[in-house]
């Protein structure tokens, strides 16, 4: 698999983000506009925390 | 603060219908929104997944977990739970297991070592994220199966876009059993 290909696969990981966090939200309340913003909070968060850990990752395979 | 109930009608059978097709439980207790959120976002991930994997990344083989943990299909435990659309793994496993010979065109029936290795060299990390998807599919109806069964965690307060039936007969307080 040539780089670039390998770069795009990480774009596979945003349907999944967003629905497990769609899910979730929705096994937790019943009002539309709560399951939407709790929605959205969780997206952030995940894929914060997925950008810090990649990010992370990379620094130190650059930096060996 | 309130407590809107949701009416679960029969909370058991919803549940059945919920694992059987993501979605459908909701529906079932007149949810109609949910269950369409829940079907889209389940059989979204699971038919994409499935697609990545070009359909042979859904089997199931009996093996003791133990005995011989390289060759234990550990994504379909997951991937069961997606009910209906996973359960021809099931079927033609037992078939294989029983001496039969696989039916409809051997969809979801265990592929050879051979073929798995070859879907692997052809497609990659494909396999991999696909057998992710089928299974975080699997694992999300858990969720929605439990939702179905016994209403949201939270109890929110009453909004007008909520379906809220208050203490009708067999409404149960969201959020928990009566």
């Amino acid at each position: 698999m040539n780089p670039s290909a390998s770069v795009e696969v990480y774009w596979l990981i945003l349907p999944l983000v967003i629905a497990i966090s769609l899910v979730y939200s929705a096994s937790r309340h019943e009002s539309w506009r709560r399951i939407w913003w709790h929605s959205a909070r969780l997206c952030v968060w995940i894929m914060g925390l997925l950008v810090m850990a990649t990010a992370i990752l990379l620094l130190i395979n650059t930096q060996a | 603060m309130t407590e809107p109930s949701v009416n679960l009608r029969n909370p058991a059978l919803a549940a059945l219908l919920a694992w059987l097709i993501p979605g459908a439980g909701h529906i079932y207790q007149g949810r109609i929104g949910k269950g369409i959120l829940y079907a889209i976002c389940i059989l979204g991930l699971f038919f994409i997944g499935l697609i990545m994997g070009e359909g042979k990344i859904v089997y199931w083989r009996w093996v003791n977990p133990l005995q011989n943990p390289e060759k234990f299909p550990l994504y379909y435990l997951g991937q069961f739970f997606v009910g209906l659309p996973s359960l021809p793994a099931l079927l033609q496993s037992l078939l294989e297991r029983y001496g039969h010979a696989p039916i409809l065109g051997g969809f979801m029936a265990e592929p050879s070592q051979n073929a798995l290795n070859a879907l692997q060299n052809r497609l990659g990390k494909l396999v991999e994220i696909g057998s992710i998807y089928t299974c975080v599919a699997g694992l999300l109806n858990i969720l929605a199966i439990y939702d179905a069964f016994d209403g949201p965690a939270y109890q929110d307060e009453t909004s007008p876009d909520a379906p809220a039936v208050r203490a009708s007969a067999g409404g149960i307080p969201a959020g928990g059993s009566a």
